[in-house]
Formats: structure tokens, C-alpha cells, sequence
């Protein structure tokens, strides 16, 4: 068959770019390895997390706030493996989603593993059979997969990835998570919150290093409050499967050691891009630390080879994935699409939320850039003490000149949500006062976010 | 003391004049015999300048039409504000749109000295500089980005159809470019921004870091923004080619909306364009040899001629008469007192002063000549503004040599040549051009032996001028050699008639023909 474009791999980013190829007059295919559609986010990732982060949410909101809200029930039950059906419920349902799209759409979706035989010729190895396809362009968008440590290989059993986190048969009694970042920190909310006894060791002084640091203070607070433990700054040496239980061996900067025991290992030290079996060899593409090298364009080195998503620099992030699918094919149509990277909203799915967009403060102060700060707690919120969410603050920083605003980092209840609001202001290049002068509606969470840019604009909050 | 300034009394016919253009903002500092506004009459603009030194207060808008003697803005005189230089930022209310945030009092200070920042931007945006002027050329940058800048120092050269002119800094403090060189900005739009700093730069033009600390209020004029486009707006922009800084954004701040940018012209092709487009389709070439194209874009000053000269070929009924003229008298009058001419009034004595002379005398006899259609009325002027073209490098200009029927032969000559110095040096102002009532153009000085001129609107004719060149004719019955010039006059149909048009050129050839005409006026 002759397409205009291929598309391998259908995560976000590979499917958005199909259905945006599809919608511009081109005749379109996509290559899946898997048998479901939709890659990392919404088999084992983004979709399958946060329906596990909502049933135990619900959970935990009947073990201990139901009987603050008058309330009264039998002490409540997890039954995990109807928690993990309606999970996998959640990600068939969007899987089949998916595939109507590319119906609706008339993408031809090929299963199987594609790979280059030259720039212009793709070959489908799929169960059984050979299928060979030629087009004029190739999206790249084979996404990433869990990075494990050098000496302790992901066995799935007691040393698992976040793809095995989503599906275990049993709740941990002891995870120990290796990687505060976004993935482990997600997981072991979901756990901890069920029950487990939940330890993370990070080998930096932070958790979520690469967001605003009062996020990361913030959030390690909190969670500490639901009973997670942190060991900041650790080495991990050693990690083992005894069989019945999991022994890793870390020490800190000083060489102290430390040893923990538990029953799983969740390995959540990052992902690293991948382009496994795609025959980027055939095509002269040479990998760059992992990552295909692209212009800014998003092309490869190869003309008509293209590359989005968690296989290319840049943040690993869904909706980065799709901006970016879409701008490829607008260009393909010889349109020219814009994508501010700095105001792609970063999201961590703990409860409560974080979220973030702009610079961090920690960048500002490097960037030597002149800049004010308003932050806003949830506490002075009548809307979060209504529903018991009063854990977090808003945190704006602006110019202290312009009032600009530069950055919006909130933690709390729906900041995933209200992030959106930092992003539009930003596009827009809103100053402070601006997003101050706006009407919010009351009570809402977002008063948080107008209260903090009063307090950046000149430091004048009305509920503080 | 306040002093109020008055419509001076500007010709006897003028009535009324229409305020063109402050120059100055309502409550600048100006000093005295500063321009502080242009003013307009049905007949010529000129300028006001400030009877004493103090604070401007403008009574009438720009726009407003008022009568001779109305008083249009005072003048307040204090020591202390005489003091302070003009237009320093921090003493003065800043110009719309931009707000310069002043706060002497909570600067930070830099260690070590230095600029400091003083909390303020300056947005330069193109200054109205002409009636039918809508949009300008940065032609050179003298200040590169991030440069620091004094108060008035000169950043730029900028180039608008008619003129050039140079652009100097609004505020001292650092430099951030926004318009590149070459491209083409709308009257408003966004030159550069000055970020105001207080103090010389000690090492580097830098911002100073102070991180934290306390927040200064912000101005409300969100002006930082102005020319940022919408994300939708910014990417039909780039698809159509346009600059965001040809764009005057609509939005809040002047942001530059949607519509802002589905409205936007399309710029001419780019050169980059142009070099994609070469290899695309060649011609089979037999011959060797390199065959490249260039393309430039347009300057404004090209773009107003081509525009103007095709409008004149299809709005007016334009014809040309021809005559020749026998040289032989004014040569042997030149030749005779060029010397004693030069030594007394220190300019050569040329051919124009000739021209301009006969001219003059000859458009008294043929008004109409003279005379321009403005709607349904001729009007006839009783003096003579006689335009002469003169090349430049950046293309044809026509400066003004006013009231030419009233000057001596001297007093032309060095007006010419102060004029064509000025025209190729660039440096004519608007109006050294605006305002002539008939056009002198000479091809004879690049070799041209006969031409149709085209009229110089809203003149309604034009005397092309060309080479001297010795050729034999009959005088008397008798074939002589005689250095003759042709001469060509273009006119208007609809106002000149054949009668007028030729004659008028007849009368032109026979004073110069017979200089002694000249002094008789017969």
C-alpha cells in the first residue's frame, strides 16, 4: 500500500499526528506493536494511573473523612482485584475509543512491529505475517519505556516497573519505591493510600527535582502527613529478589548506610526513549543519548522522516507529544504551527495534584531575571475548607517590572485543572494584575490563583 | 508664568489651520523655540515652535481645525522645571501609550555602581512624521541590541517615502531592538523598547539581579505586550509571511489578535523565497555563463513613485508639446559674466536660473499653467513654487525652490544647490518637498535629447529640459550652427488648453532665446 504518511506508534502523539494527517486530505496509516491502541498513556500509564488514584482516593475519603462529613459506615474494605477490573475497564473502553477514531477518520491501522527498509518503505512484522508499506513522509513516535538500574534488572515479580505497579495481584505491604519523581511518587500515593507502607529513596535532595522547589517541600509534607517515608539524597547499591521479599542497600552522601526491606520494588527512575527493532540503521539516523536528533521543524536528518513525542528532546509528557504530532502534520500541509515549550504545563497526579507551567523560581534566580512572588494557601480557601482539601498554596511569580507573569506552580486539590488558566494568561502574556482584574468565581479553587497574583502584583491578598 | 501660544497669522488668504501633530506631549518639558507642533493650512504646514521654556498644556487635539489667533496650548514657565532637561523620563508624565513606571525613591541599587534599573520601559513606536505618510523603513540601526543609549542620542536612520530621518533615543537606559533593518513599519508601530536605566553602564549593558524583595506595583499599561501576537495569531502570521512588528496589535496592551492578523498584509516575496524559486524549472541554457536574479524589496520611496506615477497616467489627461531652444544668447551671457557673477554672490551662474526665470515669467502670462485641480475647482496660485527633480541614490525626490518668481538670479542658483545637496544626502524634509505649483526636470544632464515628462501631481504641468547640442539651422535663410536644446512640456488637458500649453512654451523659448525679455518682461 501507498501512503502519505505513516505514523508508528500510537500513543498520544502518534495517534493525534494520524488523526490531524487524516483531517488534512492525506491518506494515512499508523503501526501499532501492541495489540491496543494508545501506547504508554492510556494502557499502562496517564489513564490506568489516575483510575487507581481516584478508587483510592474514594477510598480513602470513606476510611477518614466520611464521618468528619456526618457520614456513618462500616469500616470500609479494598477489594483490589474489582479495583484492578475497573481499571482495565477504564483503559479498554479508551482503547476502543481509539480505534473508532482511526475508523472514523480512515486510518489504516497495521499491528505489529514496524520497522525502515529505506526512507520511503516501512515493513509490518505482525503475528505471522510480513506486510510492506511505502509512503512519501514517517512520523516517528514509538515513545519511551522504564529505565532500570544497571545491576538490578526489572524481573516483574518483586522488582517492578510502573507497568507491573498496575496490575499487581496483591497490595503491597511494603513498597519501596527507587525515584521520587512524578511515576513513583503517582504509585505510591496509589498505594499508600490503600494501605501499604510506602518508602521512597531519591538520590537527589528533592522530590519532583525538576519543578518549582517549593513544590517539591510542599508536596514531600504532605505526603509525609499520609505516612510515606523519604530518603533523600541516597544512593540505591543494591537491589535483590530474595524470593519472598525484596532487600535494597543504599547509602547517603556520607556513606551511611541504609538498608530496607519490603515485599515489592517499584523502579521509577525515569523512561528512556524507544526505538527498539525501528531499523534506524537503514536510514543513517544515529541516536543522541538515547533520543532522535530533530530540528526544530521536528524533522530528522532524513527529509521526509519526522519525530515527536518521548523519542526526541524534551519533556516526556502526553500533551507535549501531541502538540507536537499536530505541528508535524500541519506542516505537512505547509502551515506553520507554533509550540511554546516553556508553556507546556507540567502535571504530577499525587493527591493533591501538582502542577506547573513557565519557569521555576529556581530558573529565574539563575537567568539573573528581576522577579516578585505571590503565593496563596489553600488554609485562607472557603472552597477547600468546604471539602476538606486544604493542603497546598498557589505560587505566581512575575516580573518586577512588567508584571509579567513568568511562572504559575500550584499544588492542591485540582491544580491540574487550574493550570490551564496559568497557561492562557501566559500565551496571552498577562501581567499579574491582569489575571488579578479578572473575575474568578466564588468559591472556587481558582480564587487561589487570583488571590496569588494580587499578592505578586503588590502584595495585597484580600482573604490573607 | 504661563504663556499661551496663539495661531500666528500665516498669509493673508489663510484663515484657518489644521493641527497636523504635536510634537510634544501634553505636559513635556520643551524649551524655548522648540518645535512643539505642526500646523497645516490649505496651502503649506509648517511649524510652531515654544515662545519660552516651561511646561506644554494642549488646549487643542491634534486633528482640531481653528481659526488664526485661537490660542491652542500655554506654555508654564517655572524654575524649576526649566531646570530639568526636556523630555527626561522621570520628570515627565509619560507619553501614550507607554508608561515609563517611575520610582526614583525604591530603586535598587547595583553593586559597584552602574545603570540602575528605574523600574521603567520605553516604547518607541514610528512618530506621524507626514500627511500621506502611513508606513517607514528602518534603514540602519546605529545602536545594536542591548546597547546603552542616551537621551537624544541618535539609535537610527529611518526612511519614509519622501524622507529620511533620524530617530533618536526617547529615554537613556538599554536598547532592545525590536524591527529589524529593511523591514516596513506602519505609522504607531513598535521600533524598539528603552529600558530605562539611571546611570552610565559601569562594565556591561546588563540588568542588575535583584531577586525577591519587594514588589513594585505594576503599570497598568500591560505595554511590554504590545506587538506579542495571540498563539493562533502567530501562526497565521508566520504563514502569511508578515513580521509582528508590521502588525498594530488591537488587543488589550496592543497585543496582536486573531483578526489583528487575518487582517495583516502579506509582505512582498523574501529573498529567501527568491532563492528557492531560481533552481524550480530552468531554462535549457546553450551558453555558459551565470544567470542570477536578484530581488530586493522595495524601498517606501520606490513604492510612491511607481504608485504615484501610474496614478498620474491614469487620472490626468497628460500630453506633451515640444519646442528648441537656440542656447547661443544665454551661453554667450553666461560665459561673458560668470566670473564677475561668482565673485559677487559666490555661486556659479548655471542654465536653471535661466529656466527657472522664464518660467516664472511665463506661467504670470498663463495661469492656468500654474494652477492645480482639487475636486471640482482650479485653483490658481499668484506665485510661483517651482519643484525640480533631482536623483539621489535612493530615487527621484522634488524639492521646493518657494516663491522662485520673487528671487534673484543668484538667490537660485544657490537655492538649487542647496536643495540637490540636500536631496542626495537624503536629509530633505517633508516640506522642502510638499507644496510646488510646477516641475523643472533636466534629462539633459545624464544626455537626453527629447522626453515626455510625467507631471508631478498636483501640478498640471512640467518643463523637461534636456541636452545642448550644437545642430544646423536655417536663421535667415541661411544654415547656421547653433548650440539648441529641446525642451518638452507634459501637461494636464483637463486644465490646460493646447492654446496655453503651447504658447506658454513658446513664450519659455523666446526669453531665453532674448535674455533682455527677461528684464522687460515682454
Amino acid at each position: 500500500m501507498q501512503y502519505n504518511v505513516i505514523v508508528i506508534g500510537s500513543g498520544p502523539g502518534g495517534y493525534v499526528a494520524a488523526i490531524r494527517c487524516a483531517q488534512l486530505g492525506f491518506k494515512t496509516a499508523i503501526i501499532e506493536k501492541y495489540d491496543r491502541l494508545g501506547g504508554t498513556c492510556m494502557n499502562v500509564g496517564c489513564i490506568p494511573s489516575k483510575a487507581l488514584l481516584d478508587s483510592t482516593e474514594h477510598f480513602h475519603a470513606a476510611a477518614h473523612t466520611f464521618k468528619d462529613h456526618g457520614i456513618d459506615i462500616p469500616e470500609p474494605k479494598v477489594n483490589f482485584t474489582q479495583m484492578i477490573k475497573r481499571k482495565d475497564d477504564v483503559v479498554k473502553q479508551n482503547g476502543e475509543g481509539i480505534l473508532f477514531l482511526m475508523k472514523k477518520n480512515k486510518i489504516d491501522v497495521y499491528t505489529g512491529v514496524g520497522s525502515f527498509v529505506d526512507k520511503n518503505t516501512i515493513k509490518v512484522a505482525g503475528k505471522g505475517k510480513e506486510t510492506t508499506l511505502t509512503t512519501e513522509k514517517v512520523i516517528i513516535a514509538t515513545g519511551s519505556k522504564p529505565m532500570s538500574l544497571p545491576f538490578a534488572p526489572i524481573d516483574k515479580k518483586r522488582i517492578i516497573s510502573s507497568t507491573e505497579a498496575l496490575e499487581l495481584k496483591e497490595i503491597p505491604k511494603h513498597l519501596i519505591i527507587v525515584g521520587g519523581g512524578v511515576i513513583g511518587l503517582e504509585l505510591g500515593s496509589v498505594y499508600a493510600r490503600i494501605g501499604s507502607k510506602v518508602t521512597v529513596v531519591e538520590f537527589l535532595d528533592s522530590l519532583i527535582a525538576t519543578m518549582d522547589g517549593t513544590m517539591g517541600k510542599e508536596l514531600q509534607k504532605i505526603l509525609r502527613k499520609e505516612g510515606m517515608e523519604f530518603y533523600l539524597g541516597h544512593k540505591v547499591i543494591a537491589l535483590e529478589n530474595k524470593g519472598k521479599e525484596v532487600v535494597l542497600k543504599a547509602e547517603d552522601k556520607a556513606g551511611k548506610p541504609l538498608e530496607l526491606k519490603g515485599d515489592y520494588c517499584l523502579v521509577s527512575i525515569g523512561r528512556r526513549p524507544y526505538t527498539d527493532g525501528l531499523g534506524l540503521d537503514k536510514i543513517g539516523i544515529e541516536l543522541d543519548r538515547g533520543r532522535i536528533p530533530v530540528d526544530d521543524h521536528l524533522k530528522t536528518k532524513v527529509d521526509n522522516i519526522y519525530a515527536i513525542g518521548d523519542v526526541v528532546r524534551g519533556a516526556m509528557l502526553a500533551h507535549k507529544a501531541e502538540e507536537e504530532g499536530t505541528l508535524v502534520a500541519e506542516q505537512f500541509a505547509g502551515q506553520k504551527p507554533h509550540i511554546h515549550y516553556l508553556l507546556i504545563p507540567g502535571v504530577v497526579y499525587t493527591w493533591p495534584e501538582v502542577a506547573s507551567v513557565g519557569y521555576t523560581e529556581e530558573q529565574l534566580k539563575a537567568d539573573g531575571r528581576i522577579y516578585k512572588v505571590g503565593t496563596f494557601p489553600y488554609k485562607a480557601l472557603g472552597r477547600a475548607r468546604a471539602s476538606m482539601d486544604t493542603d497546598g498554596l498557589v505560587k505566581v511569580l512575575a516580573d518586577k517590572n512588567t508584571d509579567e507573569i513568568l511562572g504559575m506552580h500550584i499544588i492542591g486539590a485540582r491544580a491540574a485543572d487550574m493550570i490551564a488558566a496559568g497557561v492562557t494568561a501566559m500565551e496571552f502574556r498577562a501581567s499579574a494584575e491582569d489575571v488579578a482584574r479578572m473575575s474568578h468565581a466564588h468559591p472556587t479553587y481558582m480564587e487561589a490563583v487570583r488571590e496569588a497574583c494580587l499578592a505578586a502584583t503588590a502584595n495585597r491578598p484580600i482573604h490573607m | 508664568m504661563s504663556q499661551q501660544v496663539k495661531i500666528p497669522t500665516v498669509g493673508e488668504s489663510i484663515t484657518e489651520v489644521t493641527i497636523a501633530n504635536w510634537l510634544k506631549n501634553d505636559g513635556d518639558v520643551v524649551k524655548m523655540d522648540e518645535v512643539i507642533a505642526e500646523l497645516e493650512s490649505d496651502k503649506a504646514t509648517f511649524e510652531l515652535t515654544a515662545p519660552q521654556a516651561g511646561v506644554l498644556k494642549i488646549l487643542k487635539q491634534k486633528g482640531e481645525t481653528v481659526p488664526i489667533g485661537t490660542v491652542i496650548c500655554e506654555v508654564a514657565d517655572s524654575a524649576q522645571v526649566a531646570a530639568a532637561p526636556a523630555s527626561t523620563p522621570t520628570a515627565t508624565p509619560a507619553p501614550t501609550p507607554a508608561k515609563p513606571v517611575s520610582n526614583a525613591n525604591s530603586q535598587p541599587t547595583k553593586p559597584g555602581g552602574g545603570p540602575v534599573a528605574a523600574g521603567g520601559i520605553k516604547e518607541m513606536k514610528v512618530p506621524a512624521v507626514g500627511e500621506s505618510i502611513t508606513e517607514v523603513t528602518i534603514s540602519t540601526w546605529l545602536k545594536k541590541d542591548g546597547d546603552f543609549v542616551t537621551l537624544d542620542e541618535i539609535i537610527a536612520e529611518v526612511e519614509s517615502d519622501k524622507a529620511t530621518f533620524e530617530l533618536p533615543a526617547e529615554a537613556t537606559g538599554i536598547l532592545r531592538i525590536v524591527a529589524k533593518e529593511k523591514t516596513a513599519l506602519p505609522i504607531g508601530g513598535l521600533i524598539c523598547r528603552i529600558e530605562i536605566t539611571e546611570g552610565a553602564p559601569a562594565r556591561s549593558a546588563t540588568s542588575p539581579i535583584v531577586p525577591g524583595g519587594n514588589a513594585v506595583p505594576a503599570s497598568s499599561g500591560a505595554s511590554y505586550a504590545a506587538g506579542y501576537p495571540s498563539p493562533a495569531a502567530a501562526k497565521i502570521l508566520d504563514e502569511k509571511g508578515v513580521a509582528t512588528a508590521q502588525v498594530q496589535g488591537s488587543g488589550v496592551g496592543g497585543r496582536i489578535t486573531k483578526e489583528d492578523a487575518v487582517k495583516a498584509q502579506a509582505a512582498p516575496a523574501k529573498p529567501t523565497e527568491a532563492k528557492t524559486a531560481v533552481p524550480s524549472a530552468p531554462p535549457v541554457i546553450v551558453s555558459g555563463g551565470a544567470r542570477t536574479v536578484r530581488r530586493e524589496k522595495m524601498t517606501s520611496l520606490r513604492k510612491t513613485i511607481a504608485r504615484r506615477l501610474v496614478a498620474v497616467k491614469n487620472e490626468t489627461a497628460m500630453l506633451t508639446t515640444f519646442n528648441e531652444v537656440d542656447m547661443k544668447p544665454v551661453m554667450e551671457l553666461r560665459s561673458r559674466y560668470k566670473d564677475k557673477f561668482k565673485e559677487k554672490y559666490g555661486v556659479g551662474l548655471g542654465f536653471m536660473s535661466f529656466f527657472t526665470k522664464a518660467i516664472c515669467a511665463a506661467l504670470k502670462d498663463f495661469p492656468a499653467v500654474n494652477a492645480s485641480i482639487e475636486g471640482d475647482e482650479i485653483v490658481y496660485h499668484d506665485y510661483c513654487d517651482v519643484s525640480i527633480a533631482v536623483s539621489t541614490p535612493r530615487g527621484l525626490v522634488v524639492p521646493v525652490i518657494r516663491n522662485a518668481d520673487a528671487l534673484s538670479m543668484a538667490q537660485i542658483e544657490s537655492e538649487v544647490i542647496r536643495l540637490a545637496t540636500k536631496g542626495r544626502d537624503g536629509k530633505l524634509s517633508i516640506e522642502e518637498m510638499t507644496g510646488g505649483t510646477f516641475s523643472i526636470t533636466n534629462g539633459g544632464v545624464f544626455g537626453s535629447m527629447l522626453s515626455t515628462p510625467i507631471i508631478n501631481p498636483p501640478q498640471s504641468a512640467i518643463l523637461g529640459m534636456h541636452n545642448i547640442v550644437e545642430r544646423p539651422i536655417a536663421k535667415n535663410g541661411i544654415v547656421i550652427v547653433t548650440p539648441i536644446m529641446y525642451v518638452a512640456l507634459s501637461y494636464d488637458h483637463r486644465v490646460i488648453d493646447g492654446r496655453e500649453s503651447v504658447s506658454f512654451l513658446v513664450r519659455v523659448k523666446e526669453m531665453l532665446e532674448d535674455p533682455g525679455r527677461l528684464i522687460l518682461g515682454i
